[in-house]
């Protein structure tokens, strides 16, 4: 479990790095937080010849707002986003409620969001929340700066739009209105290990019916999702009453709801310890509760005063 | 303020322990192993030609390049191994011509440090023709495929007590039946193994985090050729073993070859992926139980039938799953009990004692299957149990499978755990529970348990000494070796106690075997019980041959000389008195060193756990555990508590997360270490309760009984039964360990058993 023999520089701006992953001569990589590429590496199932550490580019550990969009630089770490006030309004509680999920925290101290996005593991809660709000990805190359959106993005396990000669400086994310609940759950074996499903889910509501819903599906295809036929199914409907209970009725919209993004949305993997079967009945179950959160949660923010993020 | 709780906690809380990886020498040479990628296969080639032009590298071979290199020692310790089963089947340190375990080493490499040597690795050629590989006893029994040719794969057959006549299930009111899978477990110690190899003149010192020193240098002397003084064994600080270290592995065999070939140190480091491949392994069982009771719930007779997975070669493992039909019939009187077992080879990892080691095996049947008998005859699980519990009265107990209990009260642990369980409270929790739909379910689970600490008969001495300096200094040696459970704290305080001396003045030297020259080592719970009884017997002889002294000095009778607090004083009119340093000074040095031998002793307890789980996802969440352990005299109840509370830990690792899976080629699917083999992190670890009751052993003289094992002994059927008991399902053999989300899901799903039988 030793690492390859590798070169290692150490950029001071984005053009420096570019220049750097750019050397067509050396495989190059990217270290940010380095808590899946030194793990790769010391499995040498990645060998870089070059590794570009980018933890010295000023500027890269930036979140700001911007208009209605936040924006999170490329040193951004994950336990930021343990505050709900990371993020104006609903997205930072979204934030907030997914992050909790990404290991332990000496690993959130170090792993960057952005990271997350260039990793593309199909487990990340990071990137279906992004493919679930239409983030979009800032890459820096040789040629410059282009924007991909995130439904775009993501090409499979570890595949993404990104060439490896770019770096990703930020990802941007619209901001989400009061009058959105959020929601996200997620189901696993222990604290330590990936998801075996999680879900996250967005749900605009005016005057008591549903008018945007927005879900996201953490490991149910090969690349994170967003369940459109289920989002479908959901536009127009009431969201009524909050459901006690583990168990939402089989005739409620949200079971229902879950059922479609089980059966039409995802496409999941089969697994050691969870077979498709397992998989598509965990994404119903999990798609009913976290749309029961996001409806809780837009309740729950009904009722406060306006202007109030928390 | 002093913090420490242990004496060495300060040195290996703060980063001061002294591992054999932070031992430096000059001129060390790292080892790194080549291994197979298959389970099973023909080797057909090895090259490590390109390895040895990497730069840094000293040096590659194969067992081909090393045709003098010895075997690995088989030991056939304990009767858990014997001449038959090892005949033929010889385990390579290197694969000579048939791989038959995943990443069996198929050559070696060393380097000037251990990035060289693994670039080297990644240099040398090996090819592998694949045979079907087997991993599992019952894919293995048939003999289709041999790993031995020639030979079966069926290594290993033994039974205790005798068959249960027909008439008892003919007649009994109510029998249960029961299939429950053992799973291999991973014993995962925070440090793996390691071995640094230094030749010195004509002797070679090894350095190993080890739990046998001196049987590793017998090995080691005898593989060499040498004799044993030339071989010195040192274990310096080591973190953990929990039985996975205690043999002469075959990277051992290779390194200490090596090392003594190239007169130059040669270390092995494992890392953790190598240790999840070819570490040994723990449990692996496949059972068949049956349980026949009379209308009262007394039982009447009991079948146990093991298929052990003992790995690819007949080493401790083999013989291992004795200690669970031994111990068959756990703290119940059954009038008639029978217990086979068939030991069969298999592609994976050996099997080999992990903490627990053939009793949570025995336990976690018959404890499953008494919840089966209890709801089959509308009993209250615990009532069941009170009504079979040998009673206080009847010790020493002789049990129809061959074991003689020392001493226990199993009903007092079991009204301990639930009264502290708050038993009734939960029952009551639970019948709500069942009549409110929106309520998750609940379940409680119970488990009483009998072990044997100490170990098996031949192995239940120790040897050591206590020695006084001239500054009164006391020093005591002893056989056992420390892999974390606080010898340096206990043993002190022990020898203090036993002197009536200051706990500061006494220091304690453990395993080197230059220093102790005969030892057993630490395994199978018996330093406490053991080596504790050594260490008062010595002590008591120091006291007898001071007083001796003194009497000689004085003139007077022995029996008019006493010894207080250290100091040998004359009993009439306490004229004279002189101080032990003194009489050290005077009569010159005084030491005594012997051989003691305890009795095996059976610690016991009953655990309880309160489970909610979550029908739809499978999830299980411990609410309560209560572990009731008993072992006998505690010498110092803060690590009494410690080893109760990490087993139990341990135990809910078997009972909920751990688990391997293969592909098929035999090897285990662990790419990504840690995160596919998982362990019960801090997040995972429920309220545990941990409490006691004192019957003390009458086999050995502290009356203590061994105290390591016993949550992982006691705590995964109790957690299983909790579930079993929360989802009512009618087939618990559906619930098989590790009870992962995707299994409790199923079982949820299949049919209830109906309420009330009678
Ligand atoms: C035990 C454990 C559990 C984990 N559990 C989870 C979990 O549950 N969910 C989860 O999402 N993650 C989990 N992770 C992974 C963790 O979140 C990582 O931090 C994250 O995947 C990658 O972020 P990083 O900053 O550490 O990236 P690095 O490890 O530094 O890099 C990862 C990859 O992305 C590339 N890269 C990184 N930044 C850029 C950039 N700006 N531009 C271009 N390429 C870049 C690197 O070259 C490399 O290929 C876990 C990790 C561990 C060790």
């Amino acid at each position: 479990m030793k690492p390859a023999a590798f070169d290692y520089v150490v950029p001071r701006t984005v053009p420096e790095a570019v220049a750097a992953l750019g050397d067509a001569g050396r495989k190059a990589q990217v270290l940010a937080g380095g808590q899946s590429l030194i793990l790769e590496m010391h499995l040498q199932r990645i060998r870089p010849e070059l590794v570009v550490d980018i933890n010295r580019i000023a500027g890269l550990d930036r979140l700001s707002v911007e208009g209605d969009t936040l924006r999170v630089g490329a040193l951004v770490r994950h336990s930021v986003f343990e505050s709900a006030q990371s993020a104006p309004g609903p997205l930072g509680a979204l934030f907030a409620r997914a992050v909790v999920n990404i290991a332990h925290p000496p690993i959130r101290s170090r792993g960057t969001m952005v990271g997350s996005f260039a990793w593309a593991h199909p487990a990340s809660e990071w990137c279906a929340i992004g493919t679930a709000l239409d983030a979009d990805i800032e890459v820096h190359g040789l040629e410059g700066k282009r924007v991909v959106a995130a439904r775009d993005y993501f090409h499979g396990p570890y595949r993404t739009a990104r060439r490896p000669q770019e770096l990703i400086t930020a990802v941007r994310f619209p901001l989400l209105g009061d009058d959105t609940g959020v929601g996200f759950i997620e189901h696993r074996r222990t604290h330590f290990c990936f998801a075996q499903v999680a879900v996250a889910a967005a749900l605009t509501v005016r005057d008591g019916v549903i008018g945007e819903a927005r879900i996201g599906l953490v490991n149910c295809a090969d690349r994170p999702l967003r369940a459109g036929a289920a989002e479908r199914a959901l536009i127009g409907v009431e969201v009524g009453p909050p459901v006690d209970g583990h168990r939402l009725p089989d005739g409620h919209p949200f079971a229902h709801a879950g059922r479609i993004a089980a059966t039409q949305d995802a496409a999941p993997l089969a697994e050691p310890f969870a077979d498709v079967e397992y998989k598509r009945h965990a994404i119903a179950v999990l798609v009913g509760r976290t749309l029961c959160q996001a409806a809780n949660d837009q309740r729950s923010r009904l009722a406060q005063p306006k202007g109030d993020h928390k | 303020m002093e913090q420490w709780t242990r004496r060495e906690d300060r040195r290996l809380l703060t980063g001061q322990g002294r591992y054999v990886a932070d031992i430096a020498v000059p001129d060390c040479l790292d080892a790194v192993f080549v291994r197979s990628g298959v389970g099973h296969g023909t080797l057909r080639a090895v090259d490590c030609t390109a390895a040895r032009a990497v730069p840094g590298v000293v040096g590659a071979w194969s067992a081909a390049d090393l045709s003098e290199l010895p075997a690995v020692p088989y030991t056939l310790l304990a009767r858990l191994s014997n001449e038959e089963s090892v005949a033929g089947r010889e385990w390579p340190a290197l694969v000579k011509d048939r791989v038959r375990y995943a990443g069996e080493a198929v050559a070696v490499v060393l380097g000037e440090d251990r990035y060289r040597a693994e670039d080297g690795a990644a240099e040398v050629f090996c090819h592998v023709d694949p045979l079907p590989a087997m991993v599992t006893p019952s894919a293995a029994a048939d003999d289709s495929v041999r790993l031995f040719d020639g030979l079966s794969n069926i290594a290993f057959r033994g039974e205790a007590g005798k068959p249960v006549e027909e008439s008892v299930w003919r007649e009994a009111a109510a029998v249960v039946e029961g299939r429950y899978r053992q799973q291999l477990l991973m014993p995962t110690p925070m440090e793996c193994r390691t071995i640094l190899a230094v030749p010195e003149g004509d002797r070679l010192t090894v350095w190993s985090g080890h739990q046998m020193p001196h049987r590793l240098r017998r090995e080691l002397a005898a593989l060499l050729g040498w004799s044993v003084d030339r071989v010195r064994v040192v274990v310096p600080d080591t973190g953990g073993a929990f039985g996975s270290k205690s043999a002469t592995f075959p990277e051992f065999v290779v390194v200490a070859f090596l090392a003594v070939k190239l007169g130059r140190p040669v270390r092995w480091i494992e890392d953790r992926l190598e240790s999840m491949l070819v570490a040994t392994r723990g449990r692996g069982q496949d059972q068949r139980v049956r349980l026949a009771a009379d209308a009262d719930g007394r039982l009447l007779g009991y079948e146990l039938t093991i298929e052990a997975d003992v790995g690819a070669y007949p080493h401790l493992g083999v013989g291992l799953p004795m200690q669970t039909a031994w111990l068959a019939t756990g703290p119940y009187t059954t009038p008639q009990a029978y217990a086979t077992v068939r030991s069969v080879l298999t592609n994976t990892m050996l099997t080999y004692p992990y903490r627990g080691a053939g009793r949570p095996e025995a336990t976690i049947a018959l404890e499953r299957a008494m919840d089966v008998m209890a709801r089959r005859l509308g009993l209250d699980p615990a009532e069941l149990r009170r009504r079979n519990f040998i009673p206080p009265e009847s010790f020493p107990y002789r049990t129809p499978t061959g074991r003689c209990y020392d001493s226990g009260n199993y009903a007092a642990a079991l009204d301990l755990a639930l009264e502290t369980l708050e038993y009734d409270g939960w029952r009551a929790e639970q019948a709500r529970r069942r009549t409110d739909p929106g309520a998750l379910p609940l379940g409680i689970g119970l488990s009483c348990y009998v072990e044997r600490s100490g170990g098996e008969a031949g192995g239940l001495h120790e040897f050591g000494s206590v020695e006084v300096g001239e500054d009164g200094t006391v020093t005591a040696r002893c056989g056992a070796a420390p892999s974390g459970q606080g010898h340096e704290t206990v043993f002190a305080a022990l020898v203090a106690g036993t002197l009536g001396v200051a706990e500061e003045r006494v220091r304690l030297v453990e395993g080197d075997t230059d220093e102790q020259p005969e030892g057993l080592g630490s395994f199978a719970s018996r330093s406490a019980q053991v080596v504790g009884a050594l260490l008062q017997h010595v002590s008591r002889r120091l006291i007898d041959e001071a007083r001796e002294r003194a009497a000689r000095l004085w003139e007077l009778p022995v029996d008019e000389v006493q010894w207080s607090g250290g100091i040998v004083h004359a009993a009439e009119d306490g004229s004279a008195a002189i101080g032990v340093a003194d009489l050290v000074k005077v009569t010159g040095p005084l030491r005594v060193e012997d051989r003691f031998e305890s009795g095996m002793a059976f610690p016991f307890g009953s655990h309880a756990v309160v489970a909610e789980v979550d029908p739809e996802l499978g999830t299980v969440r411990l609410l309560r555990v209560v572990t009731v352990d008993d072992c006998g005299v505690v010498l110092n109840p803060t690590i009494v508590r410690g080893q109760a509370f990490g087993s139990a830990v341990q135990g809910i690792g078997q009972a909920l997360y751990e688990g391997m899976t293969y592909d098929d080629q035999g090897v285990p699917v662990l790419a990504s270490g840690l995160l596919d083999y998982l362990l019960p992190t801090f997040t995972e670890v429920p309220p545990i309760e941990v409490k006691d009751t004192c019957t003390p052993s009458p086999a050995t003289p502290l009356g203590a009984k061994g105290a390591g094992e016993s949550g992982c002994i006691g705590t995964p059927a109790a957690i299983v039964n909790a579930v079993a008991d929360a989802l009512r399902i009618a087939d618990p053999d559906l619930l098989q360990m590790p009870l992962t989300p995707d299994v409790v899901w199923r079982a949820a799903r299949a049919p209830k058993h109906e309420e009330e039988v009678r």
